[in-house]
This record gives structure tokens, sequence and C-alpha cells, in this order.
């Protein structure tokens, strides 16, 4: 009898919990027109959102909603989500790129590091790096540019810059860019380009590629963190488990916005392994450094990384 | 030796070759002072009886592996930081530099996963091919044997082996000041793996180069005796003041002899155990046991 109570009250828990966002039971019409707007046009192609497909015109939509929703949680989320880890993971993506010059430079155009962070909204890897550069390798001339596809994002950034040295200097641009398609950055213009978190919710990932590989100079690295496959089946296990069950809970619990989080752990599960992800690295121009990845705790991140070739051999 | 004994006939089978098979097998058992050889030898001698080149029992089929395994940018930068090591020693300002003179950007050291590590590796394995180059080419053998006062093909595998030891040392006389800092990051954990298997592809070189073709157990002990040989002189070679390195030279002139007293003493051993076992075997034989 009690079991039979508590089943059904986890049953509506549950199902409470499987809040999904808004949709009309009729799709929408425009009156002044004869076309439905959400009707698919037969030529889009689609892409996967999570593990749901949706036209890629719609993915990127669908990507601002998620992250404009999480936007302000965003750090406390990850804190909880990781148990902390990542940043761990993000201090030793930076350490290893060493970014800043400790030694004068040759030409005064070479001065300091141009440094592109793309998908970098709340700026957590750009305030890093700067604080490396400056701290470690006493380079006050090397510059940051977050660059994000989302307002909300750039908007957290913003205000965390408040607390930090760099606020409203030269060395800090928040610029809002696709990343597929940035037409206000110049070629070769680029010294590092970094990318953490963020090339998973992409929509189109090869095109970002080769958007990063021309603006890179040649030399340039592009560097990449990202959730990855983990190659311990037992730790998979657990991961997985963790994943599937705990992130969505916390993140009802504390963001309030369980479908986000559900977007979240789907869209890791999609991404495509460590090898393939280096496949497509190459497949855009970039030199491989040895294995070309370095996993982090097991695979559930990996460090990816290219150069850019200095001449087209 | 054995497939011999049995197939050929039984007047063939002459003291004197008995003889020479005992000789080859006690003399097999001391490392480095002889070369024993696969064919039967009637009187085996101290000298390698072929002069270089000779046959080695490397495959001549299957090229030999690149000394390294950098692309074409990481050797660019790896060559170019290598001409700013005697003065910023194995460090990471070494290969930014070197970065940049190779026309990359400073950023571009991220081509080199392991940082400062690679750049000691690369020097490792980049004097290692320059010492087959100058093997390959003849000048060094004959150097030594100008020295010694001797023709290239009285030089015998030890001396060789001394000599090709002595003149890879002396390749580190221009990096003998930053040479501690060197060995330290190599005697790193995660470092140890690639520092030994480097120090076996050296020892290998040379005890190759020098025309050792020991097939049996002697193969690794060689290989041993002069790795060890070799990464204590380095260790003496960075606290050497002499400008020519003539205390490392004297140092490793007294790891040989030690060498050479150790194994006669092995053998010694070996004798004197082999004796006493015969006895054993013919005092029980006298007390009529079955054996």
């Amino acid at each position: 009898m009690s079991t039979m109570s508590t089943r059904s009250a986890w049953r509506a828990l549950h199902y409470s919990a499987k809040r999904r966002a808004f949709q009309p039971s009729t799709p929408y019409r425009c009156f002044s027109c004869a076309n439905r707007a959400q009707e698919q046009k037969p030529d889009d192609r689609m892409t996967h959102f999570g593990f749901t497909n949706v036209p890629e015109s719609e993915k990127e939509i669908r990507v601002g909603a998620v992250f404009s929703s999480v936007a302000a949680s965003y750090d406390r989320m990850n804190d909880l989500m990781s148990l902390g880890i990542h940043r761990l993971w993000k201090d030793h993506f930076v350490r290893s790129l060493n970014p800043g010059s400790c030694l004068p430079a040759m030409t005064a155009d070479q001065r300091g590091w141009n440094i592109l962070d793309i998908a970098g909204g709340t700026g957590d890897i750009a305030f890093r790096m700067l604080d490396h550069a400056t701290n470690v390798n006493h380079d006050m001339e090397t510059r940051v540019t977050i660059s994000d596809i989302n307002a909300d994002m750039l908007a957290e950034g913003r205000k965390r810059s408040l607390d930090t040295p760099y606020y409203n200097t030269s060395r800090l641009n928040f610029v809002e860019a696709n990343a597929e398609h940035m037409p206000h950055i110049p070629d070769a213009s680029v010294d590092l380009y970094t990318v953490v978190f963020g090339i998973r919710n992409f929509t189109d990932k090869q095109a970002a590629l080769n958007e990063a590989y021309r603006v890179l100079k040649p030399g340039g690295v592009f560097a990449c963190m990202e959730f990855s496959k983990v190659d311990n089946p037992i730790l998979d296990g657990i991961y997985k488990r963790w994943n599937f069950g705990a992130i969505p809970l916390i993140g009802q619990v504390v963001a309030g916005d369980r479908d986000s989080y559900q977007y979240l752990v789907e869209s890791i599960e999609r991404f495509p392994s460590q090898e393939e992800f280096r496949g497509m690295i190459q497949k855009a121009g970039f030199l491989i450094p040895g294995q070309g990845f370095e996993n982090l705790t097991g695979g559930i991140a990996a460090i990816h990384k290219g150069i850019k070739p200095i001449a087209k051999a | 030796m054995a497939y011999l004994a049995r197939t050929l006939p039984k007047r063939v089978f002459a003291p004197s070759l008995t003889q020479s098979i005992h000789q080859t097998r006690a003399i097999s058992t001391a490392t480095l002072q002889s070369t024993p050889t696969r064919t039967t030898q009637h009187t085996p001698t101290n000298q390698p009886r072929h002069p270089l080149p000779h046959r080695s029992y490397h495959s001549a089929l299957h090229a030999r592996l690149p000394d390294h395994s950098y692309t074409n940018s990481q050797t660019a930068i790896l060559t170019s930081a290598l001409a700013h090591v005697p003065t910023h020693g194995f460090s990471a300002t070494a290969l930014t530099l070197g970065a940049r003179d190779a026309g990359f950007l400073d950023v571009s050291v991220q081509l080199l996963p392991r940082g400062e590590f690679d750049l000691i590796l690369f020097w490792l394995a980049s004097r290692r091919g320059l010492l087959r180059g100058e093997v390959e080419g003849g000048e060094l053998f004959r150097r030594i044997a100008a020295e010694k006062g001797k023709d290239v093909h009285e030089l015998g595998v030890e001396e060789r082996v001394r000599g090709l030891l002595l003149e890879r040392l002396r390749m580190n006389a221009e990096v003998k000041d930053v040479w501690q800092d060197a060995l330290a990051q190599m005697s790193l954990l995660a470092n140890i793996p690639l520092s030994l298997t480097e120090l076996h592809a050296l020892a290998s070189d040379i005890l190759t180069l020098s025309g050792d073709d020991s097939v049996d157990a002697t193969w690794y002990t060689r290989r041993l005796a002069v790795s060890a040989i070799y990464a204590s002189a380095e260790v003496v070679m960075t606290r050497d003041p002499t400008p020519d390195l003539a205390d490392t030279a004297a140092f490793v002139e007294r790891r040989f002899e030690d060498r050479k007293a150790l194994a006669d003493k092995i053998t010694g051993i070996g004798q004197c155990a082999g004796f006493g076992w015969n006895t054993a075997i013919g005092l029980g034989r006298s007390w009529g046991l079955k054996i």
C-alpha cells in the first residue's frame, strides 16, 4: 500500500519535472499570408538539437533560447554540475596555452597576443587568459575579444568584467557574432582562437572551423575544450547516470529550467568523439600537434589543438 | 653448435674442434671484450675479423627508422631553438625564440605538446643522428685509430665503443652548463619512459656502429653496460671543469676497466662453479651413484 502511494507520488513529481516549453496545440498561422510561419521549407537541411532533429535554421534560435535562460545562473550551475572540476579544467587549459609573451617583441605590431575567445560570453576564459598574461608573463599588451552569439551571455560577461582590472580598457572587447561567419574580423589577424564548451552548440561545426582557419595568422593556434567521450566503461556508466539523472534535476531545482539542461546533456552525448573531432580540425587545414587532443578526467572533457601552417604545402 | 655436432660425421668431430667449441663458449660469457660470431671459428681472436663495413644482423631490406618523429614545422622550430640553448637552457624561452627565428608566432610553441622536454628529446635524437652520420662518413674511426696509432681495421669493438661514447659526450660540451636542468627534466616521473627509450637507442646505436653483432644474452648486458656508463658519465660531465672533458674521459676509462674486471670475475665464478659441479658429478659416480 505504502509502496503504491510513494510510487504515484514519485510519478506525479516526475511528470511535473518534465515540464516542457510552452507549445501551442495548433500551429501558429499568419493571417495576413497564406503560408504557415512554422512550415518547413522543403530544401531546409536538418541538424540535431539534443536528441531531436530540427531544421538548421531553427537550431540557432533554439540554442539562443537555452543560453538566454541559463545566463544568470551559468556559473553556479557549472559548479554544481561538474562538482567544481570545470574550474580546474579551465585553469589547466589556460596554463597549457601560456598566453602572453614574456620576451620583448621584435617588432611593434607583434606586441602582445591578439586572442579571440569564441562563445566566451561570461568571460570565464578571457579573464583567466588576461590574468595569466599579466601576472605570469608580465605582458600588458595581450588583448582578448570575447565573441558570443548570445546577447544575454555577453551582458553577463560585461557585468562580471566590472570586477576585473580590464573593464573599459583596450585589452577587452565584446562582440556579438556568429562564429560561422565573422566578416568583421580580417583574415590572418588572430594569434590564438579559443572556444571552450561552445562548439558543441554550433549549427555547422565545420564552417566554424574553416572560419577559425581564415582569421588565424599563419602559425596561430586553434584551441578548443569540449565535452568528449569517456574511454573507461565503469567511469562512463557513472558519468552517464550523473548526466541524465542528476543534471536536469539540478537544473530544475537551482535554475528552474529543466529543459535547457536536458538539452545540455543531450548535446554532450551527440558531440563527436576525440578522433572524429580531430579529423574535422585536420580537414579545416590545421596541423595537429602530437596526438592532437588531451583527455581531462578520463575523457569527460578534452582539449583539442590545431596550428595553422605557415606556408601551404 | 649442437646442431653442427650432430650433423658432422664422427671422425670429423676432431678433438681440436671440440676444444674450439669450449673456447668460444667461455669467451661468449665475457661481455664486450670479444666478438663471438655465429660462424664456427677455430681460433677466436679479440679482433673482429672483418673490417667495416661488415654484415650486420640488421636487415638491409628495411629502411632504418628516422632518428626522431617530429614533423617539418616542429623540426624547424626545434632546430632554431637549439641555437638558443647554450644561453637560455632547455627552457620555454629558448623554444619561443626558436619559433620566432623560424618565422612562427610565440603561440606556435603549442605545436610541441611536451614543451621543453620535446627540446631535450630533439637534442638527444639529433645528436644521435649526427654520431651515426660521422661513423657512416668513416672519418670518426680513422681519427680514433690515428689517436691510438693504429690502422682502422685494427680497432677492436671495445675501442670503437669507447671512442663513440666519448665522441657523443663531447657533443654535449656546448650545453654542459645547462645539462643538469635537462637531466632534472628527464628524471620527472612522466618523462622517465621516453628518456630511457632514448638512452637505449643511443646505447644500441653505439654498439651497432661499433660492429658488435652479439645475438645472445650479451646483446642485453652490453646495452645495459653502455647505457650505465653513458648515463653516469653525463652526470660527471656536468661538473667537469676541464675544457676538453679530460676528467670525463678518465672517468669513462675507469668505468670500462671496472666493467672488464667485473666481467672477468663473473666468468671466473662461472668457471669455478662449472668445475665444482663436474667434480661433484664425478665424485658421485665414483661412489656408484647412477648420474
